[in-house]
């Protein structure tokens, strides 16, 4: 067992946190799946509009490597295939047709070897499940991975409490864990909170990591930079942590469930659990909201992508944060003496931050140039330079990008850089640019 | 306050893209963001963010100043009525003082705006606030009675080539207050080279500044026995902390720079590793120093040489003396042109210290040596970073080796 503890590093004190309890199970006629969530894909439709899917079938696959196929993740009728400029592949809206559904049946499956294993995956199509890092893109099944890790710690503000969610679902967590072992000749990490989920110690074919510590402590890109880094040419493999029973289900019953617990969080909404599924849209959430002028967010405010109102959850998120969008303009903002009405991790805004917050989508200054008065570091916790990393990417020097270990990181690992960047920069998109440099000179 | 707003969104229509004012764009938002903070988005990527921004980071450096500035116009005045002979009260000095202080202070910030929106309307960027705090510096660095042409200059200088021509704030080398302050040092030297006392005083009134004791001295002596015999200042450790003595209108009281420093720690702006390793490197020099003059001072009399006198300052009085606290607290700190790395920082600020007392010691020319160290070593940081990100890449080599 390996215990790992987060010094650097910040919880966002922000409000809309959902208690332990569900509140029902969300009746969703749609779902959706968008290539969009999937880095360096290139995808094509299999199935066209109006065709009639069962759930599990491939309904697009990559380009440039048609190996990989995307399930359905519903059984109905393909209902729409966005498309947006020149003919990219948007969304793909499936009606659910819940009696073609219930006649899934179990079936007995035998996987014993690596193989099996491999083969089982992609006559599944489930391989978008499994995704590595660096570049944290669908893996490339040949690959022989160093090591596998799944974090069960979701640090991030307001997500999933994993323990929560995945409390009953022990026995397909195992047996997800078991089969993605034999994928691996490394070992396979499932990092944990303290005192959670402890019958994944008595298991031999797992390394428990504990963590301890404020976000990003629960990333798994910080969690291997501690344990087990990864360097040029190497490969790790994850999967997300509320993806394991789905795995799980399948690797011992041979069918696919997409049902998932999510969340819905943050100040601008009754926040909760729901049962619901993978793909699910926010619309039937919507009398949770408690003001109206919202953004919708799938996925965690530091890294989720922007929805529309009726917009559907990303293939890798669980939770569905919502905060206010507000076009305040306070009067001499910058000379505020602080207090509840500010946030800050500085202190310069006095007695700030201690209550939870109500966060919005302003951005709380104009963007300018760099200045480094230690923001980034305060908050990023590897061993890597991320100023100077940042910079070897503005000036598309692979090289040096390599040296300083950009491959460690990935636009989740540094979202609170930009969290507390007093420059307003997006670290993030600085990451993903680099990484998309060196991707596309390979 | 509406009627404020309407003011800024009527106004705003004449600098929009497309219109006769639109290269006035920049005037406009810098002053519409003084007054009202922006309502600008977050895209995709984090959708919250921190309500600290660069805005109130330059401002917060200008306000921990702001003392120094009230203590700077008060000194003025004090050391006007110790010239004249006369007593005067507290208020009476500083409005003395603040018949000086203000106007460096205009000029100097008219010289900054001037230059700082032609180039943001030159280049299209909005103004970046850090010139407020290179304008609030550069008074402070000044002699009280300097010619207040020479302030321009020396603004405009200091604006333009330490910062500007380099693509502004974030990307410059050197620090624009002091390159504006080297630049005035060596361009006029008869006013700012600080060798005779600076006050405002009768005139022909005159005499040695604090540095200037020991550097030149009628006749060798240590120099705590040197300022225990000048009797037109108090030149005391507790008088030199307490900083009613002749020198820059900012640079004299120590408690207030202290305060600053502080507030500037507290508030997550400057960096106290800097700060602490300056006055480490000043501290180990100056005992080095020391030593030296023990071994050495019986030696060059025997044989009939005149001794440094500077080389027996104790740590403490380099530490009173002159700007180098002041240039240690606002000076060393500032975040663009120091070092970018904790560790840097530490060898940074101690070779600052060091530098420091080496050209106030063994320079026969200048008495004061911080705002140079200073400038050598803003030259040197991106090597110190250089060889610290080196570390860290042969860190990860070995592990992949």
């Amino acid at each position: 067992m390996h215990k790992i503890k987060v010094n650097k590093g910040h919880n966002i004190n922000i409000s809309g946190l959902s208690s332990r309890e569900y509140s029902g199970a969300q009746n969703n006629k749609f779902v959706s799946i968008t290539p969009l969530d999937f880095n360096y894909i290139k995808p094509k439709m299999i199935v066209k509009e109006n065709d009639i899917v069962k759930m599990g079938d491939p309904i697009f696959f990559d380009k440039l490597n048609p190996e990989i196929k995307w399930p359905s993740i519903a059984s109905g009728k393909i209902s729409k295939i966005e498309l947006g400029e020149r003919r990219a592949i948007q969304k793909i809206i499936i009606e659910i047709d819940k009696n073609e559904e219930s006649k899934i049946v179990p079936s007995k499956v035998d996987l014993s070897s690596r193989e099996q294993v491999k083969d089982f995956i992609s006559s599944k199509n489930m391989w978008p499940f499994i995704t590595q890092r660096p570049f944290n893109k669908v893996v490339n099944p040949s690959d022989n991975p160093k090591s596998i890790i799944v974090s069960l710690v979701n640090s991030a503000p307001l997500s999933t409490d994993l323990s929560f969610t995945l409390d009953s679902q022990s026995e397909y967590v195992i047996a997800a864990l078991s089969k993605l072992k034999k994928l691996t000749d490394g070992k396979l990490y499932v990092a944990v909170n303290k005192n959670e989920f402890s019958y994944l110690s008595s298991l031999d074919f797992v390394e428990v990591v504990e963590v301890e510590g404020p976000h990003p402590a629960g990333n798994i890109g910080v969690i291997l930079n501690k344990i087990d880094p990864i360097n040029a040419n190497e490969v790790v493999w994850t999967v997300k942590g509320f993806h394991l029973p789905m795995l799980g289900k399948l690797f011992s019953k041979g069918y696919f469930d997409p049902s998932i617990s999510i969340n819905i969080a943050g100040p601008a909404v009754k926040p909760t659990y729901v049962k619901s599924r993978l793909g699910s849209s926010f619309a039937p959430l919507k009398n949770n909201l408690i003001i109206d002028n919202v953004r919708v967010i799938s996925g965690d405010v530091l890294t989720g992508k922007q929805v529309s109102i009726d917009g559907f959850l990303g293939f890798y998120h669980s939770m569905f944060s919502i905060i206010e969008e507000s076009f305040e303009r306070p009067f001499i903002g910058w000379l505020h003496p602080g207090g509840k009405s500010k946030y800050s991790v500085f202190n310069a805004y006095f007695g700030s931050n201690k209550k939870s917050f109500n966060f919005t989508t302003l951005q709380n200054g104009s963007n300018r140039a760099f200045v480094p008065i230690d923001a980034w570091e305060k908050v990023f916790p590897m061993d890597i330079h991320i100023n100077a990393l940042a910079r070897s990417i503005e000036a598309n020097d692979i090289d040096e990008m390599e040296q300083l270990g950009i491959y460690e990181c990935d636009e989740e690992d540094v979202a609170l850089c930009s969290f507390v960047c007093p420059s307003k920069s997006d670290v993030g998109s600085i990451i993903r640019r680099g990484l998309d440099t060196i991707y596309f000179d390979q | 306050m509406n009627i404020l707003r309407k003011i800024f969104s009527e106004t705003g229509k004449f600098v929009e893209k497309g219109k006769p004012l639109s290269w006035a764009y920049p005037l406009w938002e810098a002053a519409d963001t003084i007054f009202f903070s922006t309502n600008k988005q977050t895209s995709n990527g984090p959708h919250i963010r921190d309500n600290m921004d660069i805005k109130r980071t330059m401002f917060f450096v200008v306000i921990a100043l702001i003392p120094c500035y009230v203590f700077g116009a008060y000194n003025i005045g004090y050391l006007n009525s110790l010239a004249l002979g006369i007593e005067k009260g507290i208020i009476a000095n500083t409005i003395f003082g603040l018949y000086y202080v203000l106007p460096i202070l205009i000029i100097t910030f008219i010289a900054g705006a001037i230059c700082e929106i032609t180039f943001a309307i030159v280049r299209k960027h909005e103004v970046n606030e850090g010139f407020l705090v290179s304008c609030a510096l550069i008074p402070l660095t000044m002699p009280p009675d300097v010619p207040l042409w020479q302030v321009f200059v020396g603004t405009s200088f200091g604006i333009i080539i330490g910062k500007e021509i380099f693509g502004g704030v974030g990307t410059n080398i050197f620090n624009p207050a002091l390159t504006s302050r080297a630049f005035m040092y060596f361009a006029f030297p008869t006013k700012i080279s600080g060798d005779k006392v600076w006050t405002v005083g009768p005139d022909g009134y005159s005499g040695a500044t604090a540095l200037a004791v020991p550097a030149n001295p009628a006749e060798y002596d240590t120099a705590s026995n040197l300022y225990a015999n000048v009797s037109q200042f108090d030149y005391s450790n507790l008088n030199l902390f307490w900083g009613l003595i002749p020198g820059s209108i900012g640079e004299t009281n120590k408690l207030l720079i202290l305060l600053g420093a502080f507030f500037l720690i507290y508030c997550g702006i400057a960096s106290w590793r800097i700060m602490v390793s300056c006055v480490i490197g000043l501290v180990f020099t100056a005992v080095l120093f020391n030593l030296l003059s023990m071994f050495t001072v019986e030696g060059i009399l025997a044989s009939g040489g005149t001794p440094n006198a500077m080389l027996t300052l104790t740590p403490l009085q380099h530490i009173l003396l002159g700007s180098f606290l002041f240039g240690t607290v606002f000076m060393a700190t500032e975040p663009v042109t120091s070092s970018h790395t904790n560790t840097g920082r530490w060898i940074y600020g101690f070779l600052i210290g060091v530098l420091t007392v080496i050209i106030r010691s063994i320079n026969p020319a200048y008495p004061e040596g911080v705002f140079l160290a200073i400038l050598i070593m803003n030259m040197f940081a991106p090597l110190i970073d250089y060889y610290v990100v080196q570390s860290n890449i042969k860190m990860r080599l070995s592990r992949n080796a």
